[in-house]
């Protein structure tokens, strides 16, 4: 408990340290609010009326007090270049990137832990040496090259789904729906990959040891070796990937996003930048610092939960 | 374990089952063409922060072009025509110029057009508290009075013949009066659509103004639909999502081969890129090293390299564009020898070291300074290449450092001249100061014949291919593609495109 405690305030130190990296790194960048929104051809005076109407010509520690203590209150910021509270425009397209993600985790998750089961267990058949080769290739594809297969597959050969989306970013979930399996299975065949050869090799490994062995010698059958042996060894490690997957899925989606034009988290930092919107970009980074952040505590704490190593100790 | 598979298996069952009953409705729900609805892509500009004040640097295009009118159209040929002035006449001087309006054409809101509507646009344009981009055009109107209810007079600091041209601008778009606060999110024109929904991040519905004066449109609806992306727009014209995209990367054009669903439109623009020398830093200061630098390359392989073959129409220096009436189209093949020559002459017998500045702020800049060296090296140009980053390039880099990148859109020949070369323009590029063009500019503008104006802004452009310090090697030619459903949309700027005439078969 103890330990667990000390965690979550080393995660917390971590975020404010970086948070406050990320807004000096930002600020250090050339451009801000003001030349952003009057451009190229703005006049220095113009541009000096914006600062001060902005106040962003107090110096840099005025403006970091500020922003973080407009943040504690829940306040993440104002785009002068949207002329819009940040909130307002980050919320609907968040939702937007969490369906996305929770459809493609989905797919994904469950089929890679099995797969990566039977594939570990069963790595002479010849299924599982296709599925393997297969899973390879996934790996090493870029996202774009998968999003436009499925694309010419799912929507142009056989249309099935719409092969971009045009709805906006505050669409009703019915609206949303048919427009995100392309991206969803597209994310879904990344991390399928990923987690799932982390799981065969986990169960490669596992299957192996001692205590597997001496359980099958002793004649366990083999459903209860799978299930009292292998398993709670062999899911620890995963747990920790199908983490960092999951994170990714929330904050990495830049790319599939923008292929297929879906409103959310992805391709707004991407025209958040291309803008120049510093007020936008940073509680962009913020947010995906406190995913990471989150979900390699989150994994710690269920692998911790789980590990029958540490559940012996206690007894 | 076992039933601990069986129940993801089970999960795994019901939702594929939602997985199929959802794609099924996807099926229903992918939005295929109509006749009557014309589905418009557009690119995500100004990422969200879009508004239909034709005034604001953010104007949101084209479409401010379906819900307003211009006072002066352009044709074809790019010359003027009436759309909501019906005629104009000017003083000898070309500094005061009457307008007569159009009587009896109505708002959006059913309010009427006049005078008043008018002197309150031209003003807002040019007030230069609020700065519109719009005023490097029009800057020229000192003052504009309603001398009737249809009737008003233009006062200008300077004679300009080319006052109906200037005024044909995208963005000279006549708003009602008191409309500054409305107008950005609830605008009312007098255009061919009213506006229904405005969501510039997602699909902005327009509907057609069926007392519009030039004749009901032939299209009910537009939808102007926006993506991030232009991979992401071209996908949505091959399946079908839309049905025109006024411009898309010429390397997708292969995408759209099909004649029989797709047509394709290679439209010469005003677009140029160019290399800029600041003439206050040496070498540049001498005419003779500023000749050699430009006369060194092949500017239709530099046009080919950068823009693809067929992407670009080649300028010898000149920021006029091929279908503006005042081109001049001077030859201007590569000359390494001459190149050479002037080099030795002014002093660099063994060539010349030089930085060019460069930044992917926009496409094609860094393509162009590569393409450059590679051209220039045969006459002991050696070019070393300094990427600069892209958020700071217009402020630090941009007319400051003592060569770079430059990237103009299109503009008709009396405001790119007067506003890239002339002394005293404040975006003078260069800080190339040639009072003689300066003169020669201020008799241009104020010739009232047109052939002499001809003649006088050839000469002009002749003379930058001598003297200028800007390596103008191209103006691109833009890719228009749409689905062959789509009628009226004739192979010109879209400019000179009248929405009304549009329809989906």
């Amino acid at each position: 408990m103890k330990n667990l405690a000390r965690r979550v305030l080393f995660s917390l130190a971590t975020f404010i340290a970086l948070a406050i990296v990320s807004f000096l790194g930002i600020d250090a960048l050339p451009g801000d609010g003001c030349t952003a929104l009057l451009g190229r051809f703005g006049s220095d005076e113009n541009i000096e009326a914006c600062r001060q109407e902005n106040e962003l010509d107090e110096s840099v520690v005025v403006r970091l007090t500020d922003w973080s203590s407009d943040l504690i209150r829940g306040d993440f910021g104002y785009s002068i270049k949207r002329d819009e509270d940040v909130a307002t425009i980050i919320v609907p397209r968040l939702r937007n990137t969490a369906i996305l993600g929770f459809v493609a985790a989905l797919i994904a998750f469950p089929s890679a832990l099995i797969f990566g089961l039977l594939l570990g267990r069963y790595p002479q058949k010849r299924a599982s040496k296709v599925v393997n080769q297969l899973s390879v290739i996934a790996m090493t594809l870029p996202e774009f090259v998968i999003a436009t297969v499925l694309w010419l597959v799912l929507s142009i050969w056989l249309p099935i789904f719409p092969g971009v989306s045009v709805m906006p970013s505050n669409a009703s979930l019915s609206q949303l729906l048919p427009n995100v399996w392309l991206p969803a299975l597209t994310l879904a065949v990344v991390i399928f990959a990923h987690s799932m050869r982390t799981m065969r090799a986990s169960v490669t490994n596992v299957q192996n040891m001692p205590f597997v062995e001496s359980a099958r010698l002793r004649g366990t059958n083999e459903r209860k070796i799978i299930k009292r042996h292998i398993l709670p060894a062999a899911l620890p490690p995963v747990v920790n990937v199908v983490a960092l997957d999951g994170a990714w899925l929330l904050t990495g989606t830049f790319v599939t996003e923008a292929v297929f034009n879906f409103q959310g988290l992805g391709r707004l930092a991407i025209d958040a930048i291309s803008d120049r919107d510093t007020a936008l970009i940073l509680p962009i980074i913020l947010f995906g610092l406190a995913i990471y952040l989150f979900s390699s505590l989150l994994a710690d704490v269920v692998v911790r939960v789980f590990d029958p190593r540490l559940r012996s100790s206690r007894n | 374990m076992i039933r601990a598979v069986n129940k993801i298996q089970k999960i795994f069952v019901a939702f594929f089952a939602f997985g199929l009953i959802s794609s099924g409705l996807a099926s229903c729900g992918r939005t295929s063409s109509a006749s009557g609805v014309l589905r418009v892509g557009n690119d995500a500009g100004f990422g969200g922060a879009e508004t239909m004040d034709p005034y604001d640097g953010n104007r949101t295009w084209p479409t401010i072009n379906m819900v307003f009118d211009r006072l002066i159209g352009v044709d074809k040929d790019f010359s003027p025509i009436p759309e909501l002035a019906l005629s104009w006449s000017s003083n000898d001087d070309l500094t005061d110029w009457t307008l007569e309006l159009r009587e009896g054409v109505k708002f959006h809101d059913g309010s009427e057009f006049d005078a008043d509507d008018v002197v309150y646009s031209i003003e807002r344009m040019i007030d230069p508290e609020f700065d519109s981009p719009i005023r490097a055009v029009l800057g020229v109107i000192s003052s504009v009075k309603a001398i009737s209810k249809y009737e008003v007079l233009l006062t200008l600091s300077t004679g300009e013949a080319d006052l109906p041209l200037l005024l044909a601008d995208y963005r000279a778009l006549m708003t009602p009066v008191d409309s500054q606060a409305t107008i950005g999110k609830e605008p009312i024109g007098t255009g061919p659509f009213k506006m229904e929904t405005f969501d510039p991040a997602g699909t902005t519905v327009l509907l057609a103004n069926e007392d519009y004066f030039f004749g009901k449109p032939k299209l009910e609806k537009i939808e102007v639909i926006t993506f991030a992306d232009s991979q992401s727009a071209a996908q949505a014209l091959a399946g079908d999502q839309v049905d025109l995209l006024l411009a898309i990367d010429g390397k997708s054009s292969s995408m759209f081969g099909d004649e029989s669903k797709f047509t394709l439109q290679n439209i010469p623009s005003g677009d140029w890129n160019a290399i800029d020398f600041r003439v206050d830093q040496e070498p540049f200061g001498d005419a003779r090293v500023r000749k050699a630098l430009r006369i060194a390359a092949d500017r239709q392989v530099i046009s080919d390299t950068v823009l693809g073959v067929g992407g670009g129409v080649v300028a010898c220096d000149t920021p006029v564009w091929s279908a503006d009436p005042y081109r001049w189209d001077g030859d201007c093949p590569k000359d390494t020898e001459g190149a050479k020559k002037l080099l030795a002459e002014a002093g660099y017998p063994n060539g010349i070291d030089i930085e060019i500045y460069t930044s992917d702020v926009e496409v094609h800049m860094v393509e162009l300074v590569t393409a450059y060296k590679d051209q220039v090296k045969d006459a002991g140009i050696r070019v070393t290449i300094k990427m600069a980053d892209a958020s700071g390039f217009w402020d630090d880099v941009w007319m400051k450092e003592s060569a770079f990148v430059d990237s103009w859109g299109q503009r008709p020949a009396t405001q790119v001249l007067n506003e890239v070369y002339r002394s005293t323009a404040t975006w003078n590029p260069t800080g190339q100061a040639d009072k003689d063009l300066d003169t020669m500019l201020d008799e241009a503008r104020s010739s009232k014949d047109q052939a002499e104006r001809v003649k006088k802004y050839a000469q002009i452009q002749e003379r930058l291919f001598e003297n200028s310090a800007i390596f103008l090697p191209y103006h691109k030619t833009l890719t228009r593609a749409m689905s062959s459903k789509v009628k009226g949309v004739e192979p010109i700027v879209i400019d000179a495109v009248r929405w009304e005439q549009i329809s989906v078969s």
